[in-house]
């Protein structure tokens, strides 16, 4: 199996609408399959401070749902880019805007947090016919028996697919995005096994995990390690992405 | 329709409501409406719940007719029910208990709240002492300013109250501050909404815990004057108490109206009257009445009270009102501080700001018309005393 190293995630518009292309083309030069980018939301009930803050910097600073889809239009220097989103933006937008939208960027999937499998069906029936499918979530609270109604409503389209469409994010923690500190990861190793008995699809892991040890023990289970509040913050302080990235795309020996 | 669940999780001909959660809290939304349905169908629970509504929130609640204030605005009657007079002042504690007993049901030893007076914190804290179980409420910095009183009387509940400091501070980000909260103990923490918002099973759960109040209100209103009246009318935030008023004179030939707050003005961001200007969209797990602008993102929303101040009307409210079976009006600020005096002046009691704002309607509602007129009080003043003090120069 070829692994992704790292699954980072970006807030479009944070620093700054201008700069995403460039921090996509880094990510792509780092050997990058797929990365998730946010698109900024007033009410983001599934993130923690970091992201919150990162999301409320890229309002002020004018990025709209539109304007971050409309600035990826035509950009192939990219990895294939995972959608994070919240529902409601979305819907304003609409289900054909959006599809247009849609197919003139890198985006290949949506991660839509506030949407479980079963809610507005014909809206992710139809993204998916259009080549967007919704990645499934699953959460630490989520019973295997629930895990295999996700799996089989979000389909693994299949390995002549890429990582984006094809991966399940396994949520590592209860509660909300946040750079971890001290996380027990020992759980992880055996929630990764347990799903492994449903589906053979790529895996990817995230939510508080941030240090080269964390990302090596998911990798250790040949699963995809998520880094997102950690990196939003660093870009926040500064930093320059494939500085941030590069050390942590290699495991320690 | 959302997987998993047995009631409808939808209200009306467009669909609203649902169950729009992030995955972590899925399988405790599932395992909440079974356990509430199992609480409806066993008397132990209906039992205990009916004692601690007497003996502990002082219910029946009285309805009491005001003849002063009728002959003023030229009623021929007006009837108040006083959600005033419970336990806590308000009509939120009809729902906190009923959740309190709930969540120790299903074995949890935490509650967590958001608020926005105060008043479903002050509820939520008492029905808490009162089962032993620990509660967080998360409110947000503006309304913990001007409800001092209810921060002070939930600690004195032993009650932790955390400060949001996010956006304008009021019960929106409260709200959210709530939900991630529980996302992070809902393996031990029961989170116990305030209003008949939220996801699925949350407003059917409010709802079916407040109607309480148009059940005693419409037999008590028989037993008075012998005959419903022309017109129930109560206030309407998320919409807990307008449902709990109005809903059980649903099958009845009479008007129903809720009002809203009509804050300062009429642009987005100066009212929070969701009917002026608000489309349907998602927010806090529940599609419904939403201000919001063009790109989805919530808009900020103003009114002198605290309990009004939300961008989103709870679901099946707004579903009963597109479907004509309820109407909606707006009181603005000023209206509903003239409509405070107006009661304190005629008939002896100080009215919430929230239940102001239906006061302030009475004099267009006689002036259409109406001679017999139904108001929900839905709260005492006492936690405004400061508003109206410097709004009323008193």
């Amino acid at each position: 199996m070829n692994l992704n190293p790292l699954l980072p995630f970006l807030m479009a518009g944070d620093p700054s609408l201008e700069a995403l292309p460039q921090l996509l083309s880094d990510a792509r030069a780092l050997g990058l399959e797929a990365i998730e980018l946010g698109l900024p939301h007033s009410d983001p009930i599934a993130d923690g401070p970091v992201l919150q803050a990162a999301a409320h910097r890229a309002i002020a600073r004018g990025a709209t749902p539109l304007n971050v889809l409309e600035s990826l239009a035509g950009i192939s220097d990219s990895p294939d880019i995972i959608l994070f989103t919240y529902l409601n933006p979305l819907l304003q937008i609409g289900t054909e805007r959006l599809k247009v939208l849609l197919r003139l960027t890198p985006v290949k999937a949506l991660l839509v947090v506030d949407l479980p499998f079963g809610e507005e069906a014909g809206f992710e029936a139809e993204l998916r016919a259009a080549g967007y499918p919704m990645v499934p979530l699953l959460a630490p609270t989520t019973t295997l028996d629930r895990a295999r109604q996700i799996l089989s409503y979000r389909p693994d389209p299949g390995p002549a697919h890429g990582f984006a469409q094809r991966f399940a994010y396994v949520v590592a923690r209860l509660g909300v995005t946040g750079i971890g500190q001290g996380m027990d990861l020992t759980p992880i190793a055996g929630r990764v096994a347990e799903l492994r008995t449903l589906s053979e699809r790529p895996l990817a892991v995230g939510f508080g995990l941030s240090d080269a040890k964390s990302l090596q023990s998911i990798r250790a289970l040949a699963a995809t390690p998520v880094i997102g509040s950690a990196l939003v913050q660093e870009l926040a302080d500064g930093r320059n992405l494939t500085e941030i990235l590069n050390w942590r795309l290699v495991d320690d020996d | 329709m959302t997987a998993g669940f047995s009631l409808p999780s939808r209200f009306g001909a467009q669909s609203l409501g649902g169950c729009y959660a992030p995955e972590t809290l899925m399988q405790t939304l599932l395992d909440l409406e079974t356990a509430f349905r199992a609480a409806l169908a066993d008397p132990a629970f209906q039992v205990e719940l009916k004692s601690e509504l007497r003996h502990f929130v002082g219910r029946p609640t009285p309805l009491t007719s005001a003849p002063r204030l009728a002959a003023k605005l030229g009623l021929k009657a007006l009837f108040l029910k006083r959600e005033d007079l419970t336990h806590t002042g308000a009509h939120k504690i009809n729902n906190a208990l009923a959740q309190a007993i709930l969540a120790r049901r299903m074995g949890k030893t935490e509650i967590i709240a958001e608020t926005g007076a105060g008043q479903h914190g002050v509820a939520t804290a008492a029905a808490c002492a009162r089962l032993g179980l620990a509660c967080t409420v998360y409110m947000g910095v503006t309304d913990m300013a001007r409800q001092a009183p209810n921060v002070a009387r939930m600690r004195l509940f032993g009650t932790k109250v955390v400060p949001v400091e996010a956006g304008q501070g009021t019960l929106k980000e409260a709200v959210n501050e709530a939900l991630r909260a529980w996302a992070g103990r809902c393996d031990r923490a029961h989170y116990i909404l305030g209003s008949a918002l939220g996801p699925h099973p949350f407003p059917t759960l409010v709802r079916t815990f407040q109607t309480v109040i148009g059940e005693e209100a419409r037999l008590q209103v028989l037993e008075q004057s012998g005959e419903l009246p022309e017109l129930v009318l109560a206030c309407a935030g998320g919409g807990s108490n307008g449902l709990g008023l109005l809903v059980p004179f649903l099958g009845d030939a009479l008007r129903r109206v809720a009002v809203e707050a009509g804050g300062h003005g009429k642009a987005l961001g100066e009212h929070a009257a969701r009917l002026d200007g608000g489309r349907m969209g998602v927010l806090h797990g529940c599609k419904t009445l939403l201000l919001q602008d063009h790109h989805g993102h919530t808009a900020e929303t103003a009114s002198i009270s605290a309990g009004l101040d939300y961008p989103a009307l709870g679901p099946e409210l707004a579903a009963l009102v597109l479907d004509g079976k309820v109407e909606v009006r707006r009181a603005s600020d000023e209206e509903a501080l003239v409509g405070a005096r107006l009661l304190c002046e005629s008939e002896g009691i100080l009215p919430a700001l929230e239940s102001s704002h239906a006061l302030a309607l009475l004099p267009a509602l006689a002036a259409e018309g109406a001679a017999t007129v139904l108001l929900g009080l839905s709260g005492r003043g006492d936690k405004d005393l400061s508003t109206y003090q410097s709004r009323l120069g008193i």
